[in-house]
């Protein structure tokens, strides 16, 4: 039977996964964190439908964990990699959980009762999880992990709450990490991005200023199930924010950093706006941007909306500072481009658009797999052939290519899954 | 058992799954009453709220309910069954529950969102909603699904780069593929552009490589001239009949079809002076500069010939406007194509970009924005309050950075325009019983997680009749396309709905209305005696619409899952017994 | 519940097609377009499997209104199942006038799945249109 190793469980992983399975090829799906889901799990609408995201990915994560010709590496990273296109054998390290998937029925009797709190990482650091968790209530497979770095029972021998409480007996201390090899025809590499620091534009005032937060962050806010429940609240005092500031190209189209666009902040900026509105029929929301990307199918008609019927402002301008007041409002320093000339505005919360770079792991992962990265550090293809990677029958597909939005990504799982099936004998 | 001890009446029993999804329903529907209420309704012995009845969790949790409760309906109140019924029912069926005892509440998109003022109001909806859901559930009937061979043949309709691309990657897997053209060439739009971008590579070496290697198959078969003239049938057997110029049919069947006819360049009548010689096309300027490289090469000129010295480009020509809101994606970068290959041409030629927005994104297309800004081309940005005006000899632009107005002499003006839905695109989608955008662009299943797909199973689109696109992507929707079709030709059968029409024979007095009224064929009538005659239904070719069920005189047709009792049921539920 | 036209609530029952129809209100949810809570929708695969029976069956139980909606001629995911419903709501409509029902109690509508926006404005219009008509007349005297 045909074999395809696909490395990264965000929706580009799942869809190439899926496609390759219903084609009746076997597929290693490998995430290296515990559950499979990625950046989209995170996001709480999409744009142009605000569908929610959970709700139209859940059911592909599930569809994954029930499909008999994929088999679910969590929690696992590829270390290694022999062979060539046809015959690749990779080995693949699966983390010790510290729990027995087979027994963990994800009832999570065990998170009530671990006393340890650490910055839970899904949710920014906004809010806390414990030692012992589930990344998220969707999360596949629905099993608990313990960080074994927190743990106090792995760390200092003595606690085993989880383990107590257990009834299926799923904690297991003594996992170890294991080894596996992997055989597989055809590779696709599907490992996502990263986000840019504003911590590296000190004129931002990132971590200076608790009300300047980055996108992702707000995104967590305004997710039903993220922290808040979906209240957009200002860090600094609780306080619902009314007066929101959106500024674009963090990072992006800027020489000193990112020279290229993230192709995708124009859009989830105005998405964020529009939910803002919805939640709290007060809230104002200006976008201070400098050239106005929208030309996915139905964007230009959401930009249109956002703009008529929830009142978002576009300011076309360049953001020089943030400096904040008294009252830790942040102060938008900007000149805009009608007039040429500086402006200020005070809001209650700004929101950086940072930059979709690529995840460092992937620089050493293409070498790894014997492929090229390109001057920007995302997997190096070509423009006409866009999901072959430098080395043949290893094949790329969606943001670790560069920033792309969640159709193209897609649409490259689905192009990835059709190369990787034509290659692999 | 014991539960069927319980229900001496041996009542139907009915599960009830309410969900939160987050706070999309539990934020304006009170889930816990409704919960409440589904437990007080007949035949409903559990029901319970979940935060995401969908999740992996939530889905055990109806598993489990099935065996411990013994529930012999299943109804879950949620999103839409348009995303979610097959994974319920899919969950049903993993519990050995027949999957057609499920009914799915539509109490989000249908109630939850669109109520969001009246919380009380929606509440009750959703109640009324669930009691109409059960009442019909505890009269479904177990399906039986029927397995159909799938005939392992590709249609693609559309012989340009995009179908090209899929016909090759689907051949070399060993599918046959019939690629349809309508024009008697293969290549399509790409034929008539000379670089591409973001390379600056001849577009011809990589069109005719395509074709050369469509040629050299031998399991694609190509009808050039040709146009889809009738399509019959369902996902992996497809009656196809092709018709050329000649008006010459053929017909072969198909297992499924990828849509790939792609777009039309706008042409800008009455639009700034467009008259086709000092006003044209970005389409038109590129066929004289690959003329224009053409003379160059046979006369051996020098390469600095050509004799324009200002060259003004309109962005937008057509496009973000209120009759033609959207935006085209591909012209900024076409533009700068061009105005490359002009400064090359003539590294003396200025040329001038008067756009809205660079539509550049991601890593290519931006730092080929650089490189054109570096290559000395001027950007100039308008807006749509002052769109520029082409005079003679001038086009007169307010520079929206400068903040005042310019006049650029100029020797030609290249007017962008946009892509526009391809000619007869509407015929086919009636053709195919797919739908269009209201741009006249084919509208896939879902927005962001089927792009590629149609709402019917087998049909796929690919490429500019889908979106205006970069080449870069519509090759990535051709290699995708070709993926999706074939995840149903690599099966040997795809599986029916069990959703089809039936008769009862002893009902049945042979009328022949259902054979009237279906388009499919499905239902004949067969002499069961002398004289006596009766409708059957081939369950492979109904569609499981009901138009038979709903002119049958005597009921003997039944719309399965959709009977009269059932439908009857809701119209009932919905209007007694209001609480 | 008072009679005065503001005060009542009407009682729809909307009849939608699977593929077109159904999912326009799904689009008008996903848009978070806000129409009256005076609807309950049932799907059926198509318009052309709504039978005058059903409809009348609406009206004998207290229905104020009855709303059929279908895909667009020519887009009927069936071909012509929606030339039926056109047939089967004429031929409904001669049955109310002989019960004494008004014929603007029923109504036929195309609306797409890319109609969202239509298919919430006629429900509102709709729901208007029977609110204008008052309770219907058969609501008190066959329950």
């Amino acid at each position: 039977m045909k074999k395809v190793l696909v490395i990264g469980g965000g929706i580009a992983g799942i869809q190439a996964a899926l496609d390759l399975a219903e084609m009746g090829i076997q597929v290693h799906l490998v995430e290296r964190l515990p559950t499979i889901g990625g950046r989209m799990a995170q996001l709480d609408k999409t744009y142009p439908t605000n569908d929610c995201s959970t709700c139209i990915l859940a059911p592909k994560m599930a569809e994954c964990a029930r499909h008999p010709n994929i088999a679910l590496h969590t929690y696992s990273e590829v270390t290694a990699l022999e062979g060539d296109a046809g015959e690749f054998r990779a080995r693949v390290l699966h983390y010790p959980r510290y729990v027995d998937e087979t027994k963990c029925t994800g009832c999570g009797e065990c998170v009530a009762k671990c006393p340890i709190r650490v910055p839970d990482d899904f949710n920014m650091g906004l809010q806390q999880r414990k030692a012992i968790y589930m990344t998220f209530p969707q999360a596949v497979p629905q099993v608990m992990t313990i960080d074994a770095e927190h743990c106090r029972y792995l760390q200092q021998g003595k606690c085993g709450a989880c383990a107590r409480v257990c009834e299926a007996h799923a904690i297991d201390f003594e996992q170890t990490a294991q080894e596996q090899q992997i055989d597989a025809g055809a590779i696709i590499v599907a490992t996502g991005y990263d986000f840019f620091d504003p911590g590296e534009l000190s004129q931002f005032g990132y971590h200076q200023y608790p009300n300047v937060m980055t996108a992702l962050e707000i995104e967590r806010l305004i997710s039903a199930s993220g922290p808040t429940e979906g209240h957009l609240i200002r860090p600094s005092d609780g306080r619902p924010a009314r007066r929101i500031g959106f500024i674009q190209c963090v990072g992006s189209r800027d020489v000193r950093h990112q020279r290229f666009c993230s192709a995708v902040c124009c859009m989830h900026s105005s998405k964020q706006a529009v939910l803002a509105k919805e939640h709290d029929p007060q809230v104002e929301s200006f976008v201070f941007y400098t050239d106005f990307r929208a030309s996915g199918k139905g964007f230009r008609e959401y930009v249109a909306r956002a703009r008529e019927e929830y009142g978002v402002t576009y300011v076309r301008s360049r953001v020089a500072q943030i400096t904040e007041d008294d009252i830790h409002n942040p102060i938008i320093h900007y000149e805009d481009a009608e007039t040429s000339r500086p402006a200020q505005m005070a809001v209650d919360l700004a929101v950086l658009a940072t930059s979709l770079i690529p995840r460092p792991a992937t620089t050493s992962l293409a070498y790894l797999l014997g492929i090229e990265i390109d001057a920007y550090g995302f997997i190096k293809t070509d423009p006409f052939a866009p999901v072959d990677t430098t080395r043949p029958g290893i094949f790329a597909a969606g943001c670790c290519r560069g920033p792309f939005d969640i159709p193209e990504s897609v649409i490259q799982a689905s192009a990835a899954a059709a190369r990787a099936a034509a290659i692999n004998i | 058992m014991s539960h069927v001890t319980m229900t001496q009446n041996e009542e139907t029993r009915v599960g009830v799954f309410v969900c939160h999804c987050g706070s999309n329903i539990a934020g304006y529907v009170d889930v816990a009453a409704v919960t409440a209420y589904a437990r007080t309704l007949p035949g409903v012995v559990f029901a319970q709220d979940n935060m995401y009845t969908c999740s992996d969790g939530g889905l055990t949790e109806i598993k489990t309910a099935i065996k411990t409760h013994a529930l012999e309906r299943v109804v879950v109140a949620a999103c839409t069954p348009r995303t979610h019924e097959p994974l319920f029912r899919d969950a049903c069926r993993e519990a050995g529950l027949n999957p057609y005892l499920f009914e799915f509440v539509n109490i989000r998109d249908q109630c939850s969102w669109v109520h969001r003022l009246e919380p009380e109001a929606a509440t009750q909806k959703a109640k009324d909603l669930v009691r109409m859901g059960v009442a019909k559930a505890r009269l479904l009937q177990p399906l039986e699904e029927q397995e159909m061979p799938v005939e392992p043949v590709a249609l693609i309709v559309g012989g340009g780069m995009i179908g090209m691309t899929a016909a090759v990657n689907l051949a070399s897997r060993g599918f046959q593929v019939k690629l349809v053209e309508r024009e008697p060439e293969l290549g399509g739009m790409m034929l008539r552009l000379d670089k591409l971008y973001p390379t600056q590579d001849d577009a011809q070496p990589l069109i005719q490589q395509r074709v050369a290697e469509v040629r050299r198959s031998k399991t694609i078969e190509v009808f050039t001239a040709s146009t889809l003239h009738a399509i019959k049938g369902f996902v992996g057997n497809y009656d196809v009949t092709v018709r050329d110029r000649e008006g010459r049919l053929s017909s072969f069947k198909a297992g499924t079809v990828i849509v790939a006819t792609g777009a039309r360049v706008f042409t800008p009548h009455g639009m700034y002076g467009y008259d086709g010689e000092r006003v044209v096309t970005q389409l038109e300027l590129e066929k004289q500069i690959a003329d224009r490289r053409l003379q160059i090469a046979n006369c051996n000129l020098q390469p600095a010939v050509s004799n324009l010295k200002r060259v003004v480009m309109i962005q937008c020509v057509g496009a973000r406007i209120p009759e033609r809101p959207y935006c085209s994606r591909i012209c900024c970068t076409t533009a700068i194509k061009n105005a490359l290959e002009l400064r090359e041409l003539n590294p003396e030629t200025e040329v001038y970009i008067l756009y809205r927005d660079t539509e550049t994104q991601g890593t290519r297309y931006e730092a080929y924005y650089t490189r054109a800004r570096e290559a000395g081309i001027q950007f100039i940005r308008y807006s749509l309050d002052h769109p520029p005006q082409v005079g003679e000899g001038r086009v007169v632009v307010y520079d929206e950075l400068l903040g005042a107005k310019l006049g650029i002499p100029y020797d030609l003006v290249v007017l962008s325009t946009p892509l526009v839905a391809q000619e007869g695109a509407h015929e086919l989608a009636q053709m195919l019983k797919v739908p269009l955008d209201e741009h006249g662009f084919f509208l896939e299943a879902h927005v962001k997680l089927r792009p590629l797909d149609f709402a019917t199973d087998g049909v796929y689109v690919a490429g500019t009749c889908r979106w205006p696109s970069h080449l870069e992507e519509t090759i990535a929707q051709a290699y995708g396309a070709a993926a999706r079709a074939a995840t149903i030709l690599t099966k040997e059968h795809v599986t029916s709905s069990g959703v089809v029409a039936r008769v009862d024979e002893s009902l049945c007095r042979g009328c022949g209305r259902c054979v009237e009224v279906c388009e499919f064929g499905a239902p004949a009538l067969v002499e069961v005696a002398p004289g006596i005659k009766v409708a059957r239904v081939n369950p492979v070719m109904c569609k499981g619409c009901g138009a038979c069920a709903s002119v049958c005189p005597t009921g003997a047709m039944a719309a399965l899952h959709f009977t009269d009792g059932q439908v009857m049921a809701m119209v009932r539920a919905a209007l007694l017994n209001q609480k | 519940m008072t009679n005065q036209a503001e005060g009542f609530q009407p009682r729809i029952v909307v009849f939608a097609c699977n593929w077109c129809s159904y999912a326009g209100a799904d689009l008008a949810g996903v848009s978070r377009i806000q129409y009256p809570p005076t609807t309950r929708v049932i799907r059926v695969m198509c318009s052309g499997r709504v039978t005058p029976g059903f409809i009348l069956e609406a009206f004998r139980l207290g229905a104020d209104g009855v709303l059929v909606t279908g895909c667009h001629p020519g887009d009927c995911h069936y071909i012509s199942g929606n030339e039926n419903a056109v047939v089967t709501v004429d031929k409904t409509g001669r049955l109310m006038n002989v019960l004494g029902i008004e014929a603007a109690r029923l109504r036929l509508e195309w609306i797409s799945a890319a109609e969202g926006a239509r298919f919430a404005r006629i429900m509102t219009e709709f729901t208007e249109q029977v609110q204008a008509l008052g309770p219907t007349a058969l609501k008190d005297t066959t329950l």
